[in-house]
């Protein structure tokens, strides 16, 4: 069993790209078989990842697996393993809240014709996932940072027929490589100043000498920042998720939700050691302002699927607040929960487009109680755990996040708690709209509960954010960071918060509340949205995301398609015409015309030679 | 082993080939060449199993030294490719294919003399030797009008250039009182005024436009073009590598083991000989149909890639001067097997010929790609390694003056210039647009193994390059250049 144990963590990280390879080379016409590799694959590495959870939650260091790759100079590249609490718990995340979701897809998709390339994705993508989190350098890490771009290109593209489908998927890998190429600099500057790549060696560099990155150190940390801006969506990088809900939604669910937007704050929390005041001062800021906007936006949307993605966007940015503040354990505790319930939520909702034919506007629904009961309470569980309404997961995780605000920034603070109301607010608007009241059209009158498949991973989900909170998630987490936090008792944990920040608590249920509030006074058994009336101008620019969008293909109108139209001249004009065309015409005129001088008479070859002696002579002999 | 072993066996095959057409039947006279390739095999073998007898003999006329021995079997390796060459080509030769075979064993030797001369009476003599077989050898398809006006005009010419030689020789003779190389280096060594009489450089200045012919380098390349074109392929294969390499090697030994200390003021001349060598060359080669004329101008070119190595007057430019004739050998060979086995039976030898030989025989039409590649010196062929060797000495000297570095930017466009006629060739086998004659060309195995050796030989000197450079280093040791002069301008880089 020992000798087998080192082997585990290996075989979590390749089932998945040996089910993606198998279904591309070999099953591809047998849908049923692929789901069921696939599904088959990520239950495995499930279950294994249980396993190797249970071995090594009390271990206080496991040495790395490392495996050289290549060495090139002083610069060897290593593929490792890297298991403390940190990565044991997204194993169990990408694993687990996958498994789920791999199950649900079935039900979703096994209509689509071309279901075996969707699991062949998703099982990459896992693939993709689980490599980062078992990264132990940065050059790994890296790799399966594109791998994971690559294959949410793939899956948000995956109705490519869809022109949307595919601008999306486009929009989606471009703002990521925007981010990457950012965070690839920041990894080059680390690996030129500290000298290595490995999170190992690195953090015992930093413990020894913090100032190892000397006067750069900020913009080190900052431009590593970059890669998390891009993947987990952050201002100004943000504007690719809402878009990449045109993927299937048990896509959205696993990638924009769960897993994929979850790697920056997960890497942001790896490499917390490098990150000076400054630039955690700056992430801090970026993560709050994104909050903000996002929760912002959300109140003015109607496509089911955009409120969650707007406010998946805010809870991120809460995530990427709560590094900043000092506090990466907050941020991974309320990752893991948020990974619940908002993959509970987009499930959900996929759930409802289900069963209302591909119907997304919450404005078009209502009345599902009766109709979709598993869904209408799973759902509600999903929206309460969001709202932070305790003692669901999303409170405890949401007044962590609240805490370290409260202690470090006292303005982040006020934002936050404001974001904690907008959340409550767009989130019961969404579920007071969509199902209750009276049935808003033809196909919510006519909606059927989803089949068995879809709907049990929905109550596995609900269970775990209800409890999220309570199983010492939070405990777990801090053995990275605070090595020497003791262990909790349920029934301590149930009333924590209010015992070691009760104003963060206090307020934290007093936003929530407020929001509730507000959302049930406009938007109870309401027909249409009457917020627009009231808010006027700033309803449409809400609804219209703030014209980022605008924007941004301005400023690319300004700056890309001129240095295009500019380069595209010079290649037509100055490259090809002047240069290749020149260069061309004047080495063959050349030879056209040194050609004249092979008569083919040998008298004027003779003559040739003797006056090509005579101009040898008079250049040596008589010139020097 | 005698200093003169290998040269005594050649002239004894030689003979042989030719006691031995007497005896043989009219229909079998062909198969004499396997004879003389089989022979040149085993002096060639032999030359590596008896222990070389390094030294001088013959009043000193003639020298053995790892330079000679590095040529000689250069020489060998090339003849014997070139006999090859000829069996591929004895059906358009209609009278005495014998005579053809012992003719190449005679210029052959001619060469083997050449590399070990160490007296400009040698010089002399070897070259008329290596001349007057070439003067039969080009004319040698006598009912073809092209190669008997090759045959003449290559006999005037080099005539023209012998008589420069020989007056050369006679005005250092005149001035010096001798003609052997040591000697006269011992004079410029002694008596410094010595090497600034006017009369003794002209002599030297003569002697450089006799070799500079052999070579084919500007302002003697005129007939270079003419003569490559109407002469037999074979007769021109061994004229572009054995002839230009025998011109090479006594380049070598006039210009750094007789006078170095005049080589060295020289520099300049010899840059700018290289650099006009190179542009014409290639230049003149781009509107060529012609492929034996196409090549004639690439054999320009590559005199002007070789003099880079004498302009740069070090050790590594001499050593890049012996790696880069290695790399040309094999694929120029190759190239006119190609073109030897393709011609056959056809008049034209247009580049049009190649239409389509990628269908008719693939192992030609890789053979001659890879010959085109390694010419145009693109990597991991020999003439990329090569020609980065000769770059590499050249950007060495930079320091000491900046014409160098013009140099190497010239000779980097006209190496791009190049491009566009290799890739022609290469263009013509594989994108063709008139419908080819696609019958398939057969091979005998005898060309197809010569062919696999010269590109085994590309591929390996082009990869595998530090044992050949190392042989290449050794063979130059014997070239002066660690001279006052040098001395003095390498303090002067590094105080």
């Amino acid at each position: 069993m020992n000798d087998l144990l080192p082997n585990l963590p290996w075989s979590v990280l390749f089932l998945p790209l040996l089910s993606a390879v198998a279904i591309a080379l070999f099953t591809k016409k047998n849908r049923g078989l692929s789901a069921g590799i696939s599904i088959g694959a990520i239950v495995i590495s499930f279950l294994l990842s249980a396993f190797l959870f249970f071995q090594y939650r009390d271990a206080k260091q496991i040495p790395d697996t490392v495996l050289s790759w290549v060495s090139v100079g002083n610069l060897s590249v290593d593929i490792g393993i890297k298991l403390d609490s940190l990565s044991l718990l997204m194993l169990l995340i990408v694993t687990g809240v996958g498994s789920a979701i791999h199950i649900y897809s079935w039900g979703y998709m096994h209509e689509d014709r071309a279901v075996s390339r969707y699991f062949a994705s998703l099982s990459l993508f896992t693939f993709s996932m689980l490599g980062i989190v078992l990264a132990t350098n940065f050059f790994q890490m890296f790799i399966f940072w594109e791998l994971v771009g690559v294959s949410s290109y793939l899956l948000i593209g995956f109705w490519y027929e869809r022109a949307s489908a595919a601008d999306a998927a486009k929009k989606a890998f471009i703002t990521n490589r925007l981010g990457d190429f950012g965070f690839l600099i920041g990894i080059i500057m680390v690996w030129a100043l500290a000298g290595s790549l490995s999170f190992g060696t690195l953090q015992e560099s930093f413990k020894a000498n913090p100032q190892i990155l000397g006067a750069s150190a900020t913009l080190a940390g900052l431009l590593i920042f970059c890669g998390a801006m891009g993947k987990s969506a952050q201002f100004p990088l943000h504007v690719w998720l809402p878009d990449a809900m045109e993927g299937p939604t048990p896509v959205s669910a696993l990638i924009h939700a769960a897993t994929m937007v979850a790697a920056g704050v997960y890497m942001l929390c790896r490499v917390f050691f490098l990150f000076n005041l400054p630039a955690l001062e700056i992430i801090s800021w970026i993560g709050g302002f994104t909050a903000l906007l996002a929760a912002v936006i959300a109140v003015q949307q109607n496509d089911i699927k955009r409120i969650l993605a707007y406010s998946t966007l805010s809870q991120l940015g809460y995530m990427v607040m709560a590094v900043g503040v000092g506090g990466p354990a907050a941020a991974m505790f309320h990752l893991t929960t948020h990974a619940f319930f908002k993959a509970l939520l987009f499930l959900g909702a996929g759930s409802v487009i289900h069963a209302l034919h591909h119907e997304q506007d919450i404005w078009k629904m209502g009345a599902l109680k009766k109709k979709m009961p598993v869904t209408f309470w799973t759902f509600l569980i999903g929206t309460l755990a969001l709202a932070g309404i305790p003692p669901f997961s999303g409170f405890y995780s949401k007044d962590a996040v609240l805490a370290a605000a409260f202690e470090h920034n006292a303005i982040l603070f006020i934002v936050a708690t404001l974001v904690a109301a907008l959340t409550a607010f767009y989130m019961f608007r969404l579920f007071f709209v969509a199902f209750l009241g009276a049935p808003k059209s033809d196909a919510s009158d006519h909606a059927h509960e989803s089949p068995k498949i879809m709907t049990m991973p929905l109550q596995i989900l609900a269970v775990l954010a209800v409890i999220g909170g309570l199983i010492g998630i939070d405990t777990f987490i801090g053995k990275t960071f605070q090595p020497e936090a003791h262990a909790v008792h349920f029934a301590e944990r149930f009333l924590a918060p209010f015992g070691h920040a009760p104003m963060a608590a206090l307020f934290g249920i007093l936003a929530s509340v407020i929001g509730f509030s507000i959302a049930w006074s406009l938007y109870a058994n309401a027909s249409c949205d009457p917020l627009p009336e009231k808010l006027g101008v700033l309803s449409r620019a809400m609804r219209n995301k703030f014209y980022f969008d605008e924007i941004y293909s301005g400023l690319i109108a300004i700056t890309h398609e001129a240095a295009s139209r500019l380069a595209d001249f010079i290649d037509r004009w100055i490259v090809a015409g002047l240069m290749v065309r020149g260069a061309h015409g004047t080495t063959e005129l050349f030879g056209r015309a040194l050609r004249l001088v092979q008569t083919g008479n040998l008298q004027i070859y003779a003559f040739l030679f003797v006056a090509g002696v005579a101009v040898v002579l008079y250049f040596v002999l008589f010139r020097s | 082993m005698n200093l003169i072993t290998l040269e005594i066996a050649v002239v004894i095959l030689a003979l042989a080939v030719l006691l031995g057409d007497l005896w043989t039947p009219v229909a079998h006279k062909r198969s004499l060449g396997y004879a003389a390739a089989g022979g040149l095999i085993i002096i060639f073998s032999y030359s590596f199993f008896a222990a070389p007898a390094f030294g001088s003999g013959f009043n000193d006329m003639l020298v053995v030294d790892g330079l000679s021995l590095f040529f000689k079997r250069f020489f060998l390796v090339a003849a014997i490719i070139v006999i090859f060459i000829a069996l591929e080509f004895a059906d358009r030769i209609e009278t005495g294919i014998s005579e053809f075979y012992s003719l190449i064993l005679f210029a052959l030797t001619g060469m083997m003399f050449a590399a070990s001369a160490n007296d400009f009476v040698l010089v002399f003599v070897s070259l008329e030797l290596v001349s007057v077989t070439f003067y039969v050898l080009n004319s040698f398809q006598r009912n073809r009008l092209a190669s008997l006006e090759a045959g003449i005009k290559y006999l005037i010419l080099s005539a023209l250039s012998a008589a420069f030689l020989v007056f050369g020789i006679a005005f250092i003779f005149g001035t010096s009182g001798t003609t052997n190389f040591s000697a006269i280096h011992g004079l410029l060594e002694t008596g410094p005024d010595f090497g600034k009489n006017s009369a003794f450089l002209l002599g030297i200045l003569f002697v450089i436009v006799g070799l500079g012919f052999k070579i084919a380098t500007f302002p003697f390349q005129i007939w270079a073009p003419d003569v490559y074109q109407g002469s037999p392929a074979p007769a021109t294969a061994f004229l572009a590598i054995g002839s230009k390499a025998a011109g090479i090697v006594l380049l070598l030994r006039v210009l750094f083991i007789a006078v170095p200390q005049v080589a060295l003021h020289w520099n300049t001349l010899l840059i700018v000989l290289a650099a006009i060598t190179i542009l014409y060359g290639n230049l003149c080669a781009i509107p060529q149909r012609n492929l034996k004329r196409l090549l004639g101008y690439s054999s320009i070119a590559n005199a002007g890639y070789l003099l880079l190595g004498f302009a740069a007057l070090n050790q590594t430019g001499f050593a890049a001067i012996l790696y880069y004739l290695c790399g040309y050998l094999f694929a120029v060979l190759a190239a006119f097997m190609v073109i030897s086995i393709v011609t056959c039976g056809r008049d034209s030898e247009d580049v049009t010929v190649l239409a389509g030989l990628n269908q008719r025989s693939p192992l030609l039409a890789t053979v001659l790609t890879l010959a085109m590649i390694s010419l145009a010196g693109i990597p991991p062929l020999a003439g990329f390694f090569g020609k980065f060797l000769l770059l590499k000495a050249v950007v060495e000297q930079g320091a000491t003056n900046s014409a160098y570095y013009w140099l190497v930017g010239i000779t980097l466009i006209g190496v791009v210039i190049s491009l566009y006629y290799y890739f022609g060739i290469i263009r013509a086998i594989y994108w063709s647009k008139e419908p080819a004659d696609l019958s398939p060309v057969i091979v005998s195995w005898p060309a197809r193994a010569v062919l696999i050796v010269c590109a085994a030989g590309m591929l390996y000197l082009g990869l595998l390059p530090d044992r050949a450079v190392q042989q290449t280093q050794l063979a130059v040791q014997v070239l002066k250049v660690n001279s006052p002069a040098v001395q003095i301008q390498k303090e002067a880089r590094h105080p």
